[in-house]
């Protein structure tokens, strides 16, 4: 006897539901438990962050920037000022470079620390989703210490940061470190090995590599499928270069290379080799230079247009900007990594339970913000 | 069935491994606790001291606070905000740093700039402001900046202002009456001469 295929029936995740981490609706056509079809509609978190860069100037963009990835906004920031200054060909002295890149990296650790506390939260363990909180919240006191602002900081300037790190800041990320590195080890003994998420999660929505490439999917997405591809070693921005770290890829321990046990535990590597170029970047980083050093009297970038990619926690963020020689950007065009990785959803997600496909979503990592813009 | 045996073994030592941190975590808990009751209790602020000269640099993020004695008009401040919540309008002053007693304006900025401009409007809403500070960087008399940090001697931090209503979230800082002051002195000065 065949398969008995009832009638289908549509239903909709969200905008209001827990699991699509913001407002998200996803329309999912059911057969019983099985989910044949899903559409994401997204679009109820749309502030026209595009056309709104168009009426404010360069240095107005930077706050806007922030609140499209609100759990990442230093690398946000980042990326903007990386493109501007290679608009406007700025260099900016050892001492920015050092602080930037610590404090995107401590972001990093900061949004891989909520997205696999909350995707262990989406398959019923609530205990991990506590420390992993608890850990995010010494980091955003280190943000706190520099810039007064816990979420949204508009911290890097084109040609500079806001402020300069204040004393004491490095050997309190120091003492954050040491605490820090066993609770990851923690965190990993009592989620990522536990038989119960391994079941929910390995085997699961299994992303394969053409298909990953194919739609344009980056960062640990990508990675966990299977390809060694990471912006800060393949086409290195700022000062990535000069510092030792491993770019942990999907080996399917568990299960099939690309599945959401893979997706997950590549961003648990990842907040080790984080931890390493922070350390890095602390030991190398140069006791004296001013951060306002080459900030531009007046932001008014040349005729001409830039496209720049930087790595977020997200994946590959990049921004086009046409400039028209005024201070206000003609044009400017946001890449978000998170926009990809949604799309690829209906692809690796039709065919699962419906409980998986709430697994799958949370392996992604989406941010609504970044994705409505 | 070897499957079966291995299964079951995984299960078991990772519930147990589970079970071993937990508790551990319930007999240290004391140590790490992490939650704190917070109206009765708060997060410490941390110390402002920043490794460079800066004075003006604020590096607190609370309510804004206008010192409008200091305050010259330049609208500086107005066009670096990013969501338009600064609104200032200013009527030119009879004489260049001249006091006005009727309207208790100030000639004289405490870094003893002569004003040229009286203010007779600055409101801002704390209900569209998005934090980010950009506005206090350019003022060159340091009078707009977020209460707390560097000026904690001059403005204590409020950062848990609530209103019942949207429009209390409006903070007038010029003096009131100015505007209407300003025109009824120079009318009467017309008249005089």
């Amino acid at each position: 006897m065949g398969i008995v295929r009832g009638e289908e029936m549509v239903l909709n995740i969200g905008p209001q539901h827990p699991a699509t981490h913001g407002v998200l609706r996803l329309q999912v056509k059911t057969d019983g438990e099985v989910v044949s079809q899903i559409t994401p509609y997204m679009g109820y978190l749309h502030r026209c962050f595009e056309k709104h860069c168009e009426n404010v100037t360069y240095e107005q963009v930077i706050p806007f920037t922030d609140r499209c990835d609100y759990l990442s906004s230093m690398s946000m920031n980042f990326g903007y000022v990386v493109a501007m200054e290679e608009l406007m060909d700025i260099k900016v002295n050892e001492r920015v470079e050092h602080i930037r890149v610590t404090m995107a990296e401590l972001q990093r650790i900061a949004s891989h620390l909520l997205c696999t506390g909350v995707f262990g939260l989406d398959l019923g363990a609530f205990t991990p989703f506590l420390w992993a909180l608890r850990d995010r919240e010494r980091i955003l006191d280190l943000f706190e210490l520099t810039c007064g602002a816990r979420l949204l900081y508009n911290y890097m300037w084109v040609g500079g940061l806001s402020h300069d790190i204040p004393n004491g800041f490095v050997e309190s990320t120091y003492e954050f470190l040491d605490y820090f590195e066993p609770k990851v080890d923690e965190l990993e003994n009592i989620l990522a090995h536990n038989k119960i998420l391994v079941e929910r999660s390995a085997d699961i929505g299994v992303m394969p590599k053409d298909v990953a490439i194919s739609y344009g999917v980056t960062g640990p997405n990508l990675r966990a499928s299977g390809v060694n591809w990471d912006l800060r070693k393949n086409d290195p921005y700022s000062i990535y270069d000069r510092f030792e770290f491993n770019v942990p890829v999907g080996e399917g321990i568990k299960g099939t290379v690309g599945d959401c046990w893979d997706r997950f535990y590549v961003r648990i590597l990842e907040i080790r080799e984080s931890v390493k170029i922070i350390r890095q970047a602390l030991a190398s980083m140069p006791k004296d230079g001013d951060v306002h050093q080459s900030l531009p009297k007046k932001l008014r970038p040349p005729k001409g247009s830039i496209y720049s990619r930087t790595e977020t926690p997200r994946g590959d963020l990049g921004y086009y900007i046409e400039s028209d020689g005024s201070p206000i950007p003609y044009r400017l065009k946001m890449r978000s990594p998170a926009f990809t990785a949604l799309s690829v959803m209906d692809e690796i997600g039709a065919g699962w339970l419906l409980s998986d496909v709430l697994a799958i979503l949370g392996s992604l990592d989406i941010v609504l913000g970044e994705i409505d813009r | 069935m070897v499957k079966y045996f291995a299964d079951i073994y995984n299960s078991t030592t990772a519930i147990l491994s589970g079970m071993y941190l937990t508790i551990n975590h319930l007999f240290r808990a004391k140590k790490g606790i992490a939650t704190l009751q917070y109206p009765e209790e708060r997060w410490p602020r941390p110390e402002r001291t920043i490794g460079f000269e800066h004075g003006s640099y604020n590096v607190i993020r609370s309510r804004l606070h206008v010192d409008i004695d200091d305050c010259i008009g330049c609208l500086k401040c107005e066009r670096a905000c990013p969501v338009d919540c600064i609104k200032i309008e200013t009527e030119k002053s009879p004489n260049r740093g001249e006091d006005i007693k009727d309207i208790n304006h100030i000639g004289i900025t405490s870094n003893s700039t002569k004003k040229a401009l009286v203010v007779t409007r600055f409101d801002i809403d704390m209900s569209e402001c998005c934090y980010c500070n950009l506005c206090t960087y350019p003022c060159p008399e340091e009078c707009i900046f977020m209460t707390g940090g560097p000026n904690e001697s001059r403005h204590s931090i409020d950062y848990e202002f609530s209103e019942p209503e949207r429009t209390d979230l409006i903070y007038h800082f010029s003096k009131p009456g100015t505007k209407d002051g300003l025109q009824e002195m120079l009318n009467n000065r017309e008249a005089e001469a």
